[in-house]
């Protein structure tokens, strides 16, 4: 028996609601265009996946764009060369972008697992810049064999057919149920047994295996999990862009998502969903206001705020307490 | 009496070094075996082997019977040997509680107890070495002989039947020392688990421990009481060093 009263006062389920109404109201009253509400989903759903595996397991994985990338080929290829599947795209309220999305999500989080193998035996700075490696050899490998596939992607580029592109509200409802996906396995991971290996994992690898954490196994279920919906989110943020480029494997869409992070809070599922609001947010007015110095404006906030509070926001307040309560119990 | 391990010619090699030669000797249902040598002797790397942290390059260890011999370290742990570290290594971040639970939800019973079950489990055992005060502050906080209780009520809490003890005394005080001792011998006594020790206090291990076993460059140099292993002359002459002071510390 589920008690509601109990979900109530844990502010991390209640913040994860709000941001679902919040996006399903937006989109009803109109407030914002469509492909606004997209983006923003695309955005805090990539940091949330990443957070998986960084957040919970303290490994940075600068290679998530590969996931991006492998599964917005593999979805825009799907939709390309089957020609009913694309015109069933824009039927059925988005369900069928949604289940495409799925199996090319499928297809990275089996490559996370492939690559996964090697590669999370590896630690700290070692692991990071083997995932940059992995980053770079996908980018090439794309841009050499799209092109031999079909003469028609050149450059590497898919455009996809007209036929092919779904009227918004299917893409926004396929995206939405990605998005209540990931925050869901978030809160759901955090709280769970497996969410407490990763994050022993996180503090102490050796400590963790010792008082038989299956290491191994949990880093990678988390790896592939956490590369499973980033691919799932490249994929359906590929359709909405009407096809994709090289540049879905651009290295920076990585760091927005551990900037996204990291200014929240790692370890946590309230930090990164905040962090990436307000990074959004940030990135968002400063792009319009300051569009030639944006991006100085915010990696100066970054660095400030990663000098004087490495932990995040949720860094911050965790450690502070409200009628005899700590936050980081409340929160957590 | 019932051998609960068996080490069977266990031999470990790093590159040229043998840090352990063929040793083999057994370890005995619900005893304190002591296990005593000059460093470099091969003590920790005997404790890695037998967690499963190293795979030997020879020979065989055996838990009730069952080839434990190059399982993975967590597996181990679910079969029951559990060994706390020689340099602690809490959770930081996590409170006292969380680090205990760990132990009970990913020990013996893994998998198959739910987190109030851990959660009570932990307490006990916080109880036991006398944190449970401190259960909900975080680990950073504690000083360093909470810790290393804190790493005995983790291990207990997965709940093994064999315990290994990396020098638990190292860097504590007389008082704490005594402390520590009586909750290990409680350990032993009431709780029935098999404790193997690795220590440098001699006058502790000598008191606490059972039997010896003496390493000494990878070699097992003797094996016997306390009494017996303090009289005989190589273990006196590799590590000891005098027989008066030696038995004076065996009868205390």
């Amino acid at each position: 028996m589920v008690n509601v009263k109990e979900y109530l006062e844990r502010p991390t389920f209640v913040l994860i609601i709000l941001v679902l109404v919040a996006i399903a109201l937006a989109k009803l009253l109109r407030l914002e265009t469509t492909d606004y509400l997209i983006t923003i989903m695309f955005f805090i759903g990539i940091a949330m996946s990443l957070n998986l595996i960084m957040g919970f397991a303290g490994y940075v994985s600068f290679g998530h764009t590969v996931f991006l990338g492998i599964s917005g080929y593999i979805f825009a290829l799907i939709v390309y060369y089957n020609v009913w599947l694309a015109e069933m795209l824009d039927t059925l309220f988005g369900i069928p972008i949604f289940l495409v999305a799925i199996v090319a999500g499928g297809v990275s989080a089996l490559v996370a697992f492939l690559v996964g193998v090697p590669v999370l035996k590896l630690r700290g700075a070692f692991f990071a810049i083997a995932t940059i490696g992995l980053d770079f050899a996908a980018l090439y490998i794309v841009k050499a064999f799209i092109p031999i596939i079909n003469p028609e992607f050149f450059g590497a580029q898919i455009i996809l057919p007209a036929y092919a592109l779904a009227y918004k509200n299917n893409v926004f409802v396929a995206m939405y149920i990605t998005f209540a996906l990931v925050l869901i396995t978030n809160y759901v991971v955090r709280r769970s047994r497996f969410g407490m290996g990763l994050l022993a994992i996180s503090e102490d690898e050796d400590a963790a295996e010792a008082l038989g954490v299956p290491t191994r196994k949990y880093k990678l279920l988390a790896f592939a999990l956490s590369a499973f919906f980033t691919g799932m989110l490249g994929a359906i943020f590929g359709l909405n862009a009407g096809g994709v480029d090289e540049n879905l494997f651009n290295l920076a869409h990585t760091i927005d998502m551990i900037v996204m992070i990291v200014i929240g809070g790692i370890g946590t599922v309230m930090g990164p969903l905040v962090g990436s609001i307000i990074y959004f947010i940030l990135y968002d007015t400063l792009l319009v206001t300051y569009p030639e110095f944006n991006l100085v404006i915010l990696g100066s906030i970054v660095a400030v705020l990663v000098l004087f509070a490495p932990r995040g926001i949720i860094g911050i307040i965790r450690g502070k307490t409200i009628r005899g309560k700590r936050l980081r119990d409340i929160i957590e | 009496m019932d051998v609960i391990i068996k080490i069977d010619r266990v031999t470990k090699r790093f590159g040229g070094l043998v840090a352990l030669n063929k040793v083999s000797f057994n370890i005995y249902k619900g005893e304190i075996l002591g296990v005593i040598g000059p460093n470099g002797a091969g003590k920790t790397t005997l404790f890695n082997c037998i967690t499963g942290v190293y795979s030997p390059d020879d020979g065989r260890i055996y838990f009730n019977g069952v080839d434990i011999t190059g399982m993975p370290p967590h597996k181990i742990t679910q079969l029951g040997i559990v060994k706390t570290h020689q340099i602690v290594k809490p959770f930081n971040e996590f409170t006292v509680l969380e680090n205990a639970m760990i132990g009970a939800l990913f020990g013996k019973r893994a998998g198959k107890i739910s987190k109030e079950e851990a959660r009570e489990i932990a307490l006990k055992n916080l109880k036991l070495v006398g944190l449970a005060e401190k259960k909900d502050e975080l680990a950073i906080g504690l000083t360093l002989h909470e810790k290393k209780f804190l790493e005995l009520a983790r291990v207990l809490s997965a709940e093994p039947d064999v315990i290994l003890l990396d020098e638990a005394l190292a860097g504590l005080n007389p008082k704490e020392v005594e402390e520590s001792l009586d909750i290990i011998k409680m350990i032993n006594k009431d709780l029935g688990k098999t404790i193997v020790m690795v220590e440098h206090v001699m006058h502790a291990v000598m008191n606490i421990a059972e039997r010896i076993v003496v390493l000494h460059f990878g070699q097992l140099l003797a094996e016997g009481t306390p009494k017996e292993v303090a009289e005989m002359p190589e273990v006196i002459t590799a590590y000891l060093g005098d027989k008066d002071l030696a038995l004076k510390f065996v009868r205390r």
